[in-house]
Formats: structure tokens, sequence, C-alpha cells
């Protein structure tokens, strides 16, 4: 080659190509996805790069694979029994007694007892990992297989660390555990590639039901490579943005799973005196203190629209934070998109027109405010200018700017931001409306402060059952008075979207009903892996 | 060279590393303390919705970021003169034992990368020096302009789906076959997943190489030794290969051993593409998550790298060129020597 690189100059360009070729041919190709009928393919990303520990957080997105949890959630997200044959919760809300299985063991051959659940609680927390254990006070061995929880404080919520916290051996719980995993769930691990790839196994002790594989790969590409490894046909299941997903993939088919994985408006809900934050950050805003405005935005804003221009479709018109959850109330929600009823609604509160500059005033406060997204954020960005589009015509003026994650934390309290939340923990609502939380991490960054909605809350986390819980969660958005933090009531957002999790799947594998996802795309897909099953 | 020379050549070397790593961490560190990026909020990221402030505190407990910085510098200056370098909080791993791991699977790509850049950069270069101003030489130099100003993860994506996809040649990712237990992955296998990563990143380093190459070529080519070896009746074959080869080698050596920065740099790209999981993907996971120790172990230990590279680029490149040699093997005494040549 070298000679012809010599004489044939014209060739030279070429050269390197030739190189590659000639490379190329002399190397085995890999059999195609799917070659082994037991072994399944998927990048969904979701690589926990400090390992497999639950105890610093692993499988708070659904399942974790190597471990088993106390409860778990259905397709509909309803808890049900896994671990846990039956839990009950004292009636001053404070302990949580759990009668567990006898039958399951750890990979390692040993059974899983109550001493394990409460060494894995108690290590829980007090590890500075991502999942919020601080709500347990101690954690007690009553018997082999009752374990009694006990919290500071009454808490629903907790249930979610019962689904989420996955089980881990006491014995073999050492400093190298997160790379080497045992636990009781349906999987076990064979090989982790950090950066690449994960190799895990059916768990054949497993005391739920069989996964139909054998074998399951997860490859851990970026959105490109993944991308690639879909068309080329390598993978069986990809994640991919929903920008990427107008593509036909031979081979593969594409499903849209609806999420909780929203955006919305934040509003600052009291004006503007000069108050700061114990950080000094400004606290208000003279036009998105007044209700007539926050509804109007909500009334004028044609979600539909947002959804097909800007999600491409795959997307769903929001009304509230947790829309299609157990704990959502429908009556919170309104049409929108009725720019009439918006130009009423500020006629009313006294926003006119009078020097006609298209923008509305009262008391010679123009209805004109700033709407903060991430500039690295195009959805947010998209988002954030059609809403401005929207609202001009009722006499709102909307000045969208694009600026860093700094100047967002700096100025969450006194201007609108573009937020994205979704969480399958009521505790984020919580977070997001009660008084409580105004100004604690990015949390209620809007002061919002309503003692109606603020004792529902409360009643719903301090509730003993979880039908109780759900249905203050419910008056919490709006109560049979119509009081509430909704759309139809204070309004304290404007929830825009709820984006669709677009996932390329092998024509021939049946995934079953996809839970509504929470804000992550890719992992929480996994939440029915023992279920999933080739079809032809 | 005498030997007295010959330690205090190391030796100052030696005394200007130190220098340069003590400066190359304290930069460092003053960055890091400095940067926007809260290591905390970074690693909760998209949980902040249920992470409360308590749990933030136990986080920053468990990464010893409630120390004052100053505290902090000193306790991992103190842990790194034992040789600790301290544990990633990324990766829940000592930095040590990350940047083996990661390191041995740059290697590989790095030397590949290298070594085809070097190899066609001057093959190229003195192809297009010889042809001047023909066609041969038009092509070469369009070709090399045009890699100089595109973007590697840009080629990376194009090789991706040309070899990938489309003839599906080679693999779509990562340094090892998908599914397959280490114990049953071959050195073939790990060469056919190396190829289209070591392309891609050579293709950053081949451009100036070329350009370098074919200037010293046809400087060479108009200097007197050979206008007088072609009175000689030397044919062109027997100039290049004899008169021009060693003097064109001299700088594409030195560019070449230089390029290690460069190189590192371009491999954090190539790696991202690929999902190559070499030293320059851990890079980026650090950065994102403002994981400093990591990020300090990583910049301590590019330094000593490119450092090297330099040093044995001067070295080779005084070999090669006597020229440089007689003040000792430093390119920054290159004026010196000239200077002193013609006192």
């Amino acid at each position: 080659m070298k000679k012809r690189m010599m004489n044939g100059a014209r060739w030279a360009a070429l050269a390197a190509a030739a190189a590659l070729v000639v490379a190329g041919c002399g190397t085995s190709t890999p059999a195609p996805a799917g070659g082994a009928p037991d072994e399944l393919r998927l990048a969904i990303g979701g690589e926990s790069e400090e390992g497999y520990d639950p105890t610093l957080g692993w499988g708070r997105y659904g399942s974790p694979l190597f471990h088993s949890t106390l409860l778990a959630r259905d397709a509909d997200l309803n808890i049900v029994p896994d671990l846990a044959t039956d839990y009950s919760v004292s009636d001053d809300g404070l302990v949580w007694t759990v009668d567990i299985r006898t039958d399951a063991r750890f990979t390692d051959g040993t059974p899983v007892t109550a001493r394990d659940v409460a060494y894995t609680f108690t290590t829980a927390a007090r590890s500075g990992g991502l999942t919020d254990v601080t709500a347990l006070r101690e954690a007690v061995v009553v018997d082999d297989d009752t374990v009694e929880l006990r919290l500071t404080a009454p808490q629903s919520t907790f249930v979610n660390r019962l689904v989420t916290l996955g089980i881990v051996p006491e014995h073999a719980h050492g400093p190298d555990y997160a790379r080497n995993p045992i636990g009781s769930g349906p999987f076990r691990l064979v090989q982790w590639d950090p950066g690449q790839q994960l190799i895990v196994e059916r768990n054949d002790d497993y005391y739920g039901p069989a996964p139909a594989f054998r074998r399951v790969v997860f490859l851990f590409t970026g959105e490109d490579a993944t991308m690639a490894a879909a068309t080329a046909g390598r993978v069986d299941v990809a994640a991919v943005p929903s920008s990427l997903a107008t593509a036909t993939v031979p081979g593969m088919r594409l499903v849209a799973v609806p999420s909780v994985d929203n955006r919305g408006i934040s509003f600052p809900t009291v004006p503007d005196t000069g108050r700061t934050d114990a950080e000094g950050r400004p606290i208000g805003n003279d036009v998105t203190s007044d209700l007539a405005i926050r509804q109007a935005v909500n009334w004028a804003v044609d979600r539909q629209a947002l959804v097909d221009g800007v999600l491409e479709g795959y997307g769903s018109p929001a009304t509230g934070p947790v829309d299609g959850l157990p704990w959502y109330e429908p009556a919170s929600a309104i049409p929108g998109n009725d720019p009439a009823r918006a130009a009423a609604i500020l006629d009313a509160a006294g926003w006119v027109d009078s020097d006609g500059d298209g923008v509305r005033e009262r008391n010679g406060v123009r209805a004109a405010f700033t709407l903060l997204y991430r500039a690295e954020d195009s959805l947010r960005q998209a988002l954030a200018l059609a809403v401005a589009d929207m609202v001009r015509p009722v006499g709102i003026e909307i000045t969208p700017s694009g600026v860093s994650w700094d100047v967002v934390t700096a100025r969450l309290h006194a201007d609108a931001v573009v937020f994205g939340w979704g969480s399958h923990d009521p505790t984020e609502m919580y977070n997001l409306y009660s008084s409580r939380q105004a100004g604690i991490e990015l949390w209620n960054p809007g002061y919002y402060s309503n003692p109606t909605v603020d004792a529902h809350l409360d009643a719903a986390m301090a509730a003993t059952d979880p039908e109780v819980a759900n249905r203050h969660w419910r008056a919490a958005q709006a109560d049979e008075n119509g009081v509430g933090f909704g759309p139809a009531g204070d309004a304290a957002w404007a929830w825009l979207v709820n984006l669709q999790h677009t996932y390329y799947v092998d024509e021939c594998l049946d995934i079953g009903r996809p839970q509504i996802e929470p804000h992550g795309h890719g992992w929480p897909i996994t939440a029915g892996i023992t279920g999933w099953r080739w079809t032809c | 060279m005498s030997p007295v020379r010959v330690i205090s050549a190391v030796g100052g070397r030696v005394l200007r590393l130190a220098l340069l790593l003590a400066t190359v961490a304290v930069a460092s560190f003053v960055l890091m303390v400095n940067s926007p990026v809260d290591p905390v909020s970074a690693y909760v990221g998209a949980d902040v919705a249920v992470i409360g402030p308590e749990q933030r505190a136990l986080i920053a407990e468990r990464w010893g970021l409630d120390d004052p910085p100053l505290e902090r510098f000193g306790a991992w200056l103190g842990n790194l003169l034992q040789g600790d370098l301290g544990h990633s909080l990324t990766f829940n791993q000592p930095v040590t034992e990350v940047i083996a791991q990661r390191f041995l699977t740059s290697l590989a790509l790095m030397s590949a990368a290298w070594l085809l850049s070097g190899l066609i950069g001057f093959a190229l270069g003195v192809l297009a020096g010889v042809q001047r101003g023909r066609a041969a030489d038009r092509v070469v130099t369009w070709w090399a302009y045009t890699l100089a100003s595109a973007p590697t993860f840009w080629v990376g994506l194009l090789l991706l789906y040309v070899f990938s996809v489309w003839l599906g040649w080679t693999p779509v990712c990562c340094a090892v076959p998908v599914g397959v237990t280490a114990d049953e992955v071959g050195l073939l296998d790990r060469i056919h997943h190396l190829l289209l990563p070591a392309v891609t990143l050579s293709i950053v380093g081949v451009a100036p190489v070329v350009l370098h190459t074919r200037h010293a070529v046809v400087e060479a080519l108009e200097s007197d030794y050979v206008a007088f070896a072609r009175a000689q009746g030397e044919s062109t074959a027997g100039v290049v290969l004899h008169r021009v080869l060693r003097n064109a080698a001299a700088p594409a050596l030195l560019l070449q051993f230089s390029s290690w920065g460069e190189l590192f740099g371009g491999s954090v790209l190539a790696e991202q593409v690929f999902s190559y999981p070499g030293l320059g993907a851990a890079t980026t996971a650090a950065a994102l998550g403002q994981d400093v120790p990591l990020l300090l172990g990583i910049a301590l230990f590019t330094t000593v790298f490119v450092f090297v590279g330099n040093a044995i680029g001067d070295l080779v490149h005084a070999q090669v060129d006597p020229r440089i040699r007689r003040v000792g093997a430093s390119w920054r005494s290159r004026g010196r020597a000239t200077a002193e040549e013609v006192a």
C-alpha cells in the first residue's frame, strides 16, 4: 500500500480510508442482538458510577435488579408486597412494623432475615448517599421475620423507602460491596465494565416470578452511540431523546411511555417588599404575586400546541406536578387555551392597557415579568419562548431569559423560572407547595403559602393509611370548595407539559404496560423487567 | 556528554517537574474550590425533589466537604506525600485505582492513535514535500487542512455511522465485546474495538505532522547539499532517502512527542463518542461531578505524562539533530545553541 501511496499521487487522500477497509475486513463481526434467545441487550443508560449499593441510593428509580425491596409498585403505581408479606403503621404514625417472607435467600445462599432489613435501613439512614432515610430514628429486630422501623416524625411517604431501598446482607456489606453486590433480587451481577456495560444473569433462587431471560446486558452508550447501536440492530431496547425518535429503525418499534417528567413555570407568589432570604437572595415579584396574572397565564397557554410544536407530539398537556399518579386530583385541572377567559380575569382584576402599548397596567405596574430558563436546555428555551408568544395577545409581557444555573438559584424567589420535576414520591409535591419548605433547596421557590393547602399537605404526610394520605394529597390540589394550589385555585405554578419517554423496542419483545415514569428517562422502564417476554 | 552535565540536566528537569506539579496542584485546587458547581448538588442532580437538607449534610460529611478549603488542601497534600491520592467521589473508589484502570485502556487507544498519526502524517508529509506544487501535494495539503479543522467528535460520529452502522465492520461501542465476560475476550476483540476510536483520535494529530514534515522536506530539498548531491547525479529517491528523511524527521518527532497533551485532550471526545472507558471519559465524569480528588489526580497525572512526552521529544530530537545536542537536550536552548555556533 505504501508503494501505491508513493506512486499513485491521486490516491493519497484515500490512503487512510483504505487502511481502515483492509484492517476492518480482517476481523470478525459480532453476532447481532437477540442472537441468543435468552439474552437481552438494553441501551437505556442509568449506569451507577459509584456502584450498586442500595444504601447509597442504587435502585431509587425502580428495580434494583440485584436486590429485592420490602414493597413494590405495580403498573398503576399501587403498593404491592414484595419481600414484605405485610406491614402496619401505628396510630401515631411513628412505628412501621414489617413482616418479611421466610423463603428469600441472598445469592450467596444465606437467608434474608429481619436483621438484614434493620441493618439496611440503619446504614442507609446514616450514609451520605442518594436515598433520604433521615426520618428513621432506629430499626429494631422483633424476631427473625419482623422488624420495626421507628421514625422521628410521622411520614406517610416513608413507604417510598420501603419501595425503593434494596435489602443488603449484613454479613457481606463491606467496602467492596458496591462493586460486588449480593442481594435477593431477580438477577445477580456477573460483570461490570465501568463506562461500558453491566452483565447480569437470572437468579434462579429468586422467590418471585422468574425472568424470561437468562442474561441481560446493559450498555452504557451516549445518545449517538445508542442510536447507532439501535440502527445497527445490536440492542433490543434503546432509550433515545424524543428529538431522535423520528427515524425508522428496522426491526424495532417506537414506544412512547407517559411520564410525570414535567416542565412548568414557578411564580413568586409574594410581592417584592425588599425582603431577602437567609442567603441574601431577593424575594417577591409585584406582578406574579397577583393571582389574576397567574391564572391568566394558566388560561392563556395552549398546552396541546406546546406538545405538538415543542415536543414533536411526544408528551401530554400538564395540569399539575403529579398528573395521572394515584394522588392526582383531576378537578384541579383547567382546559387552558382560552385567551378570552384570561383577558376577562385580567379585566376583572383591574389590569387594563391604558397607554395602548399592548401590555396591561395596574396602579402604574406593567403586567410584565422575566421568565428564566437554563440556557443550555433547548427544550426549556423553546417552552419559554412559546409561552411568551401565547400570553402576549392577552396583554402580558413575558421576557424569556436564558441564564446559567447560578443565576436561576440566585433569582428563583424573585423571577418566574421554568423548572422540570416529576417523582413517584409525593414528598416532591409537599416540598413544592408547603409554606414550610419555602426557600429551602429549590423547593417552593415562589414562597407560596395557603393555610388550607398546608393543612392538607401536613395531614397527608401524617396519615397512617395510604388511602387517607392520597385523599389529602388530592385535596391540596383542589378541595371540595375549589381551594388548592392547582391552576383552578391559587395557580401557584403554570404547569405546561409532561414528556413522553421514547424507546426503540425490538418488534418481538413484549415489555408489558410500563408505569408512568418519573423524571429520569431510561432506567425506570426496567421496573417491569421480570415480566418481559419474547413474542416471536 | 560529561557525567556532570547529565546529572545537572536530569536534576534540572526533575526540579522543573516538581515546580510544575506544585503549580498545577495549587492552581487546579483554587479553580475547583471557586467553581460555581456544588459537588453535592451535582451528585444529587435530578433527585433534588426528595433529598432534604439533612441528607445533603450527610453527603457533605461523607466527602469531608465541611472542612475549610485550606485544611482540605493540606490534608490532601499530606496524603499525597504518602502516595495516597484520595478517594474519588464519582466512582466511590481510590483515585489511584481509577487512574490506573482507566489509563491502561487509554494507553492502548492513545499509543495506537499516536503511531497511526505519526506514520501516516510523516509519509504524507514527505510525499507532499517531494511533490511540491503538484497534484499530490495539493491533495495532501488540502486533506491536512480539512482534518485540522474537523472536530474530533464529528469525525468520530461519521466513522461510527459509516463503518459500524452501514458496513457493520466495527462495533458500535466499548473496549470489549457486548455481553461477553472478561475471560472470553481475546486480543483480537480488543484490537477490533480499538480500531475506530484510534483512527478518530489519530486524526487530531495527523495534520500538524503532515504540514511540518512537508515544510522540512521542502527546506531540505532546496538546500545546497541536496543541490550538490543532485549535481553528482543522485536520483530523487536517493536524495530523499539519504539526505532529506533524517532532517525532516526531527520536527516530526519533536511534534509527535509534544502532542501528548493534545492526544489526551482528543481522547476525551473520542472516548465519549465510542463509549470507550478511558481516562478521558473519567475526566468528563469527574468534571461534571466536581470530583476534586479525582480531577486533581488526573491533572497531576497528565502533567507528568505531557512533561515526559516533551522530555522524550527533546532527547530524540537531539539524537536525530546533532546541532541540538551541544548544550544538552533542551528544546528551549536551541536559540542559545545557534548563538554559540555563530559566536
